[in-house]
């Protein structure tokens, strides 16, 4: 009797490993998934570009940051794009699509957000190609390439 | 950067595995067992704490020490079914063995702009390491490689590993000091090689004198896989391979102990109750198991000798049979897994040599311990990472994963200075 339910619970306790281990490579598959989306540049239909020289930043940063749908930038973690800057709030900016144009919103940050030089109000603002975003010490130009056309 | 997908699944696995192993510890040592719960109470605890604070503070990858937990309950789970009293000291080393992570991490980070220079220092300190056990050396199972300091047994080489691993990540990575250039007058490159290749040698050298063959091989092979990346010499690479395979025919043809363990892997059967004891006693075991295993707690494990420390794995495979064991082997694939993965974003060129080496060497012993007990290879004594009984292993291994933490967690660039 004894025998038969320690050997159910072994087999019980083999699974939850594996369980263990699926979790943790479906961790790893979105991983490297994301990884990817930062690799194949392009395809987005925008991006924010840092225009700070990086090695002046005493964090790592990338060169470009590409958009969705919907993206909220700050320090924290439940950030869309997350950035170390000291300077920046927890969830400090949104950036989103509607009707096919994008809008920035400052989300309360304690330093603000600054659209080509001028503090950002509770109102959202529509982005334009080649704008100046400015939050804590980074700068980025807002690029969306086929808006020209 | 690593928590972008962050989630605590993983968390809740774990818990639910000790509780899982708990039962069955209390199951087969007929009613609740406090020392079991203590054991799996105290794992679940440091694992959520550890996981809490890596991933506010941002540490890093925060999934290093959730495989290692993972590890460190079926380990500590095991030796409870083998033996209470080893459960409860290896759930000691458990415990050291975390602030041993944590220390390390910090001092890594703090240590980080030094640690290249430091090289001569891991030298002397090794070498010293290797002469104290010369002289105060305790002798156990052929090899004297234990030095006892107030009543705990250390095995020095496994300190000696991260400091192998440190110098020739300094010494493929590092600048060169003009003092060395100048006073050989050499190009680089062949200084840097030389420079490794003297380290290996002298390390080796004091192992083969120690008898530790295992632990010979595991650095031999570690210098080995760093010229690999790093010599950019393939004719360098061939004369190692030759020098090694010349080495070691004369190690089988005229030392005996080498003699005899490939025959006893060649042919464990022949001499099943005398020399090839060990290594037949452990295929029974994996035999017995099956695929499914006996069940924890209902195999006879005590007929595998050194059953809590090497042979653990067979002890594993008797009572979970095949698929436990896969199941460990590949936690194994994911730690190293991850280990690499530091190796590869990291942006420092001497911290991503490090995280290489250390994740080698966590693959490499897993391969060296597991191949012995299923007579892939021939078999030699040395520790599997986190699962086996034993302190100094333990520590060690838990010191070299909290620098993988550190350098997971390590964004600053600090690269010209090096190059």
């Amino acid at each position: 009797m004894g025998d038969i339910f320690s050997r159910i619970l072994t087999y019980i306790f083999v699974i939850i490993i594996y369980l263990f281990i699926y979790a943790i490579i479906r961790m790893i598959f979105l991983d490297i998934r994301a990884m990817n989306r930062k690799k194949s540049g392009g395809l987005a239909e925008a991006y924010l570009k840092l225009i700070n020289l990086r090695r002046d930043l005493d964090f790592v940063m990338d060169e470009s940051y590409e958009l969705d749908e919907d993206e909220v930038i700050g320090r924290g973690n439940k950030c869309t794009i997350r950035l170390p800057d000291r300077y920046l709030s927890v969830k400090h900016c949104r950036i989103y699509k509607s009707d096919g144009s994008y809008y920035i919103e400052d989300l309360g940050s304690t330093n603000g957000t600054f659209l080509n030089g001028d503090e950002l109000t509770d109102e959202a603002v529509e982005l334009m190609d080649g704008d100046k975003i400015s939050i804590g010490r980074l700068n980025f130009i807002f690029v969306m390439p086929k808006s020209e056309g | 950067m690593y928590s972008e997908t962050s989630s605590v699944k993983p968390l809740f696995y774990i818990i639910l595995l000790n509780l899982v192993g708990a039962v069955l510890i209390s199951i087969q040592y007929g009613g609740a067992n406090l020392e079991a719960v203590v054991l799996t109470g105290a794992i679940c605890l440091v694992s959520i704490v550890s996981y809490t604070v890596v991933s506010a503070a941002e540490l890093g990858d925060a999934y290093l020490f959730l495989i290692i937990s993972v590890l460190g309950s079926v380990g500590g789970i095991m030796q409870m079914r083998i033996k209470p009293e080893y459960g409860v000291r290896q759930l000691k080393w458990f415990l050291v063995g975390t602030a041993c992570y944590f220390g390390a991490m910090l001092l890594y980070r703090l240590m980080n702009r030094w640690l290249h220079r430091l090289v001569p220092l891991y030298f002397i300190l090794s070498v010293a390491l290797y002469v104290a056990t010369r002289l105060f050396g305790k002798t156990s199972h052929g090899s004297k490689n234990w030095i006892i300091i107030g009543g705990l047994s250390i095995q020095p080489s496994e300190l000696i590993r991260i400091f192998f691993v440190l110098s020739l990540a300094a010494i493929f990575t590092g600048a060169i000091p003009a003092k060395y250039r100048e006073k050989f007058g050499i190009r680089p490159k062949y200084l840097r090689l030389l420079a490794a290749t003297f380290i290996t040698l002298v390390n080796v050298g004091f192992l083969l004198l120690q008898r530790e063959w295992g632990i010979s091989l595991l650095f031999f092979a570690t210098y080995f896989f760093f010229i690999y990346v790093y010599g950019a010499s393939r004719l360098y690479l061939l004369l190692n391979a030759i020098g090694a395979a010349a080495v070691g025919v004369m190690g089988v043809t005229y030392v005996s102990h080498i003699k005899v363990r490939i025959d006893t892997w060649l042919h464990p059967f022949a001499d099943a109750s005398g020399k090839g004891y060990q290594i037949t006693q452990s295929l029974f075991a994996i035999g017995e198991g099956g695929m499914a295993g006996r069940g924890i707690g209902a195999g006879s494990v005590y007929f595998i000798p050194e059953v809590h420390s090497d042979f653990i794995f067979s002890a594993i495979c008797e009572e979970m049979g095949v698929v436990g064991g896969l199941a460990i082997l590949m936690l194994y694939f994911v730690l190293v897994y991850r280990g690499f993965k530091i190796a590869l974003s990291c942006t420092n060129a001497y911290n991503k040599a490090v995280a290489f080496g250390i994740s080698f060497i966590l693959g490499l012993q897993t391969f060296i311990i597991i191949g012995g007990v299923t007579k892939m290879i021939p078999l030699t004594g040395i520790t599997l990472p986190f699962v086996s009984y034993g302190g100094s292993s333990m520590l060690t291994t838990f010191a070299a994963c909290g620098i993988l933490q550190a350098i997971s967690g390590k964004k600053e660039e600090i690269t010209d200075e090096i190059q």
